[in-house]
This record gives structure tokens, C-alpha cells and sequence, in this order.
């Protein structure tokens, strides 16, 4: 006699990633993706050169056997420096999306499951949040808490970036608590923590992981922009948006695009398979079509 | 709709002063003085910060600092440039129309470029047009500003020499003449195109993706069971309700406007408010500094107002909420 085997039902997140895999776009950037983020992280192992210290003997040297893609002014290899560059580039923007998803989350749950009061009183914060230009005032606060490290920009540009999550949290659960199995958990006696941690957040979390991966591809034109202007990883730290710096003046763009045209499609690509990424797990989640 | 316009308008009140708050408490927080740029940042030896101190009310209680600011504020009094000793008023009046003529130029491109790819892709969908606008956007809609600026400097102004590098205008060109227009134009186009890409992508999906879904509509169905023919329905009746939404952006685009202007002016060494606000953090010019962030929050809440009063006029049921 054969085995029985009980039939399982095909969970949502197995049938997502089932659609997922249809999407070749999608699965190419996730390849690319991985592949970028293993280069940065084995970064010492794959490059003998020293992404920081200056060395003076091959200053603006274009590409050569020695350095695949020439150096920079500080005669830093470039190869080196999009591998180091990449780690801080990478970490900032994910720790940033982490916390601005984390941020937002918290105060859109409570402010859409509580309603009346909370939620008004949450919302108006939010929308001042909003309202401020964002590069203008990340680059106020970092001139008055100048040149102090990666964390500060971390904590400044997500203290000014949750607003938009908050948004959609908030939409999300408005929604989705006029549903019956959240009035079933309130007349059981369950706190409202539970409800939003247990019932509601479960139910939403999809759209909130799409929001972040969006997020951490906005983080990235924001880091690399603001560093290139100088206002964002300090100078001595190499990231993605530092390297490109010395592209400020029409001489380097001109004479030496080997110092901007590598990390510039770099950047490009990894924001673009992001938001294929993003885009590709939202038609997945998105069953119901 | 002019009751809905006062509540929106009043409902700016406590908002405006919330800004006024923290931009004033963030001056606070600077060296120097960013509220009159009476006391240089760099020269602080301790007596004559003191002795200016007094000279400058900073020995007064807070609020009554802030309120003698906001006071200034309302009268049109930003405070002194530290560097330009000039008044921060005149400098922003001399950047004021660059930024704007930017702005504006950049609007035009936009919705020039958005509207001829978004509704060809829309009406030919799944054709090699369609494929090559949609990627085009993919593109256009990831590349940060400033990596698009260096690309356009390098393959337009360098390699092409179709326009300069940077500036507003060529040196020595007569203010009133038509050659001026033309050279003012001329400088504007690069950074104005790069500074709307991401727009530009954004509407241009928008169009293409609202265009088929109308398509199949019934509004549509009768009009092509009449023997309407194709061009009709796709620019009249079609485009005339995939406008009403774009309307709606057009308030929001202003904030996005000049937040990206702060990166593209630096690039293209542009006179307008952005490239103020980075040098003027760059030298220190504090003052400079507040007065320009108090006026592009305030432009920003601005655009928002205009965003909703726009959504009021299409969407009546907007105004009874």
C-alpha cells in the first residue's frame, strides 16, 4: 500500500514566490543583487589595494593592467574603491530603510488602528515631517553636527524620512481593520498590541516589505547625492557617492571619466534592479488579480 | 469651493509657524549668527562675541528673540550675508527668477516629453516603440540627478558642444536683447531636462498604463461603436480624463522641484536659490542659509496647497470632507 500523504495547502508565500519565479526581470536583479552585495562584503579578499590611503606614485593614472579602471586623484585604486565603497553605501542603505520602515510601521499601525484622536494627532506630525524639503534640511542638520561619522547621517536622514511609510501603514490597516476577525479578537478580550502585532501587521506586511525595498533604492540616490555634493559620508570613508566627487569639475568629467562612469552605472544598475525587485515581488504578493 | 479654499489656506497657519519654530531653533544651534549674520563664526575670540551679544539682543529671552525675527521676516528683513555683506533679501531676489525660470522650463519639457511617449506607448502598447519608451523610463527613473548631470555635461555641453557647461547666461551679453533670452534659454535646457527626468518617467508610465486601462472602458467602446475615428478617442476623449490626475501632481512637483534643484544648480554652477543654499553652507553663511531653508519649506507647503485646491476644483467630494 502506498503511503498517504495529507495534501498541504499552498500558502500565500509559496504562491507568491511561485509568481516571483515567472519574472525574469525580477530573478535577474535579485541575481545581480547578490552578486554585488558578495563582491563588496569579500571586498578584502578580492582586492590587494587600499581603498583610503593615498598613493602618491599613480595619481589620475587611467586603466591599466595594474588597475583594471585607473585611479583617483589620491592615485586610490577604483576598483578597490567601488568594493569598499559599495559595503558603506550598501549598509547605510540598508540600515536606513530598517529604521524608517521600522519607524513608520509603529506610528502608521497605531495611528490607523486607534483612530479618532491618536490618529489625528499622529498624522499632523507626520505631514510636518513631510512638508520639509528633505535634502535641504538633512544637509542644515549635518552642518550643525558636521563630519561626525556614518551613524549621524543614518539617524538624521531617517528621523526625516519615515512620513511616507507611516502613509501607507496607516492606509493599509484603516483598511484592513474593519475586517471581522479583528472585531473576533477585541470582543475575545485581546490588547490592542496583539491585535496590531498578531492579526493586523501579518496581513499588511507584504506591501510594507515592498515599501521597504523601494526605500533602500530612494537611500541610495540619497547617500550617493549628498556625498557627491559633500554633505554626506565623510570624505575619508570611500562610498559610492564620494568616489564621484571629484566630478564636481568639468576637467574630471571631461579628461577622466574613469573616476565617475564606473561607480555612476554601478549606482544605476543596483537602484534599477531594486526597483525591478520591488516591483517584481508586488505583482507577486499580488495575487488576487 | 472658496470656503474650501479659506479652510486650506487657514489650516497653513499653525504649520507656518511650527517651520518658523524649528528653522529658528536650528539657527540657534548654528555657530555664529544665523538669524542677522551680525557675528562672523570664524572670528570668535571672546570679547567681541560678547560685546556683540549684547549689541544683538542675544541676552534677551527667547521668545522675544524670535519674536523680533519673525517681525524682521514679515517686513522683508532676512538678516545680512556674512561673506557678501549684502542683504540676504537681495541675494535671494537676484536667484529667485533663475530657479524659477529652471522650474519652469523643466515643467515644460516634462509634460512635452511625457505626454508624446506616454500616449504613443499607451496607444500602440507591445509595439518596439512602446518597449523602447518603456525601458527608456526604467532607466530615467532610477539614474540619480547628479550622475544624469555628469552624463548630460559630458556627452551634450563636452563632447557635442550643443550648450555650455555651466552658468545662466554668457558673460556680456546685453540685458534687454533677444540674444540674452536665447543665452539664458541655452544654459537652462541641460539642467532643466535632467532636473525633470524622473518626472518625466513618472508621468509618461502614468499616461501609458491610464491610456490602456481607458481603452477598455465603456465610454470608449461606444464612442469607437460610432465609428469615431481612432485619433479622436485617444486624444479627446481618452486624454482628457487621464489629465485630471497629472493636475493633481503638478503641486507636489514644485517641492520635488526644488529639492532637486539644490543638487542639479550645484553641478551646472547655476545662479539660482539651490547653488546659494550649498555655497553658503560651504562658507558658513548662515544666515543665508536659514533665510533660503525657511523659503523653500515655505514653497514646499505652498505646493501642497496648491496640490489640494487642484484636487478640490476636479474632485468637488474632496471640498465637503
Amino acid at each position: 500500500m502506498l503511503p498517504v500523504h495529507p495534501q498541504r495547502s499552498t500558502s500565500p508565500w509559496r504562491l507568491a514566490f511561485a509568481e516571483f519565479r515567472k519574472n525574469k526581470l525580477a530573478i535577474t536583479s535579485v541575481i545581480f543583487l547578490f552578486f554585488v552585495t558578495a563582491l563588496c562584503i569579500l571586498a578584502p579578499w578580492l582586492t590587494s589595494w587600499d581603498p583610503v590611503k593615498i598613493n602618491i606614485r599613480f595619481i589620475n593614472k587611467g586603466p591599466s593592467a595594474e588597475h583594471w579602471l585607473g585611479t583617483d586623484k589620491g592615485g586610490r585604486d577604483i576598483v578597490a574603491r567601488l568594493l569598499y565603497g559599495g559595503r558603506t553605501t550598501l549598509w547605510i542603505c540598508f540600515s536606513i530603510s530598517l529604521i524608517v520602515t521600522s519607524l513608520g510601521t509603529l506610528v502608521g499601525s497605531i495611528a490607523g488602528y486607534f483612530g479618532g484622536r491618536v490618529d489625528s494627532w499622529l498624522m499632523r506630525f507626520t505631514d510636518l515631517v513631510l512638508i520639509f524639503p528633505f535634502l535641504v534640511f538633512v544637509i542644515v542638520l549635518k552642518a550643525i553636527f558636521p563630519d561626525t561619522g556614518i551613524s549621524i547621517f543614518i539617524i538624521v536622514v531617517s528621523i526625516l524620512g519615515w512620513g511616507g511609510t507611516a502613509r501607507l501603514v496607516r492606509s493599509k490597516i484603516l483598511a484592513e481593520k474593519e475586517n471581522e476577525y479583528v472585531l473576533a479578537a477585541v470582543s475575545i478580550g485581546c490588547k490592542p498590541s496583539i491585535i496590531i502585532m498578531k492579526h493586523l501587521l501579518p496581513n499588511v506586511i507584504t506591501t510594507i516589505i515592498v515599501q521597504a525595498i523601494l526605500i533602500v533604492a530612494g537611500m541610495i540616490t540619497v547617500e550617493t547625492g549628498l556625498s557627491y555634493l559633500g554633505f554626506g559620508v565623510p570624505a575619508n570613508i570611500p562610498s559610492w557617492g564620494n568616489m564621484m566627487s571629484d566630478a564636481i569639475s568639468p576637467e574630471v568629467i571631461k579628461n577622466q571619466w574613469w573616476v565617475w562612469l564606473p561607480s555612476g552605472i554601478l549606482i544605476t544598475a543596483t537602484i534599477l534592479a531594486i526597483n525591478f525587485l520591488g516591483e517584481g515581488m508586488k505583482d507577486a504578493f499580488n495575487t488576487k488579480k | 469651493m472658496l470656503t474650501y479654499s479659506i479652510r486650506r489656506i487657514l489650516g497653513m497657519i499653525p504649520l507656518l509657524i511650527i517651520i518658523s519654530i524649528i528653522v529658528f531653533g536650528l539657527a540657534k544651534m548654528m555657530p555664529g549668527d544665523a538669524l542677522t549674520g551680525q557675528i562672523d563664526p570664524t572670528k570668535a575670540t571672546p570679547e567681541y562675541l560678547a560685546e556683540m551679544r549684547e549689541k544683538l539682543g542675544f541676552n534677551d529671552p527667547i521668545p522675544v528673540q524670535y519674536w523680533n525675527w519673525v517681525q524682521g521676516l514679515i517686513k522683508g528683513d532676512f538678516g545680512q550675508s556674512f561673506i557678501h555683506k549684502l542683504p540676504v533679501s537681495e541675494m535671494i531676489a537676484q536667484r529667485l527668477p533663475n530657479t524659477l525660470l529652471l522650474a519652469v522650463v523643466s515643467l515644460v519639457i516634462t509634460y512635452t516629453c511625457s505626454f508624446m511617449m506616454g500616449i504613443y506607448a499607451g496607444r500602440y502598447p507591445n509595439t518596439l516603440g512602446d518597449r523602447s519608451i518603456i525601458s527608456l523610463n526604467y532607466v530615467a527613473y532610477a539614474v540619480p540627478s547628479f550622475v544624469a548631470s555628469i552624463i548630460a555635461i559630458y556627452v551634450f555641453a563636452i563632447k557635442l558642444g550643443w550648450v555650455p557647461i555651466s552658468g545662466s547666461v554668457s558673460i556680456g551679453v546685453e540685458d534687454t536683447s533677444l540674444m540674452y533670452v536665447l543665452s539664458k534659454l541655452k544654459h537652462t535646457i541641460l539642467p532643466a531636462l535632467v532636473l525633470g527626468l524622473f518626472n518625466t518617467a513618472a508621468y509618461t508610465q502614468f499616461l501609458r498604463n491610464d491610456i490602456i486601462d481607458s481603452t477598455r472602458k465603456d465610454y470608449v467602446r461606444t464612442a469607437m461603436a460610432k465609428g469615431t475615428n481612432a485619433s479622436a478617442i485617444y486624444n479627446r476623449h481618452i486624454l482628457r480624463n487621464s489629465l485630471i490626475p497629472i493636475v493633481t501632481f503638478f503641486g507636489f512637483d514644485i517641492a520635488g522641484l526644488l529639492g532637486g534643484a539644490v543638487v542639479v544648480e550645484t553641478i551646472f554652477v547655476y545662479p539660482g536659490m539651490g547653488s546659494l543654499f550649498i555655497n553658503s553652507i560651504s562658507n558658513r553663511d548662515y544666515s543665508v542659509v536659514m533665510a533660503v531653508t525657511l523659503l523653500l519649506a515655505l514653497m514646499t507647503l505652498l505646493g501642497n496647497l496648491i496640490a489640494d485646491l487642484l484636487y478640490g476644483v476636479i474632485d468637488p467630494r474632496i471640498r465637503l470632507s
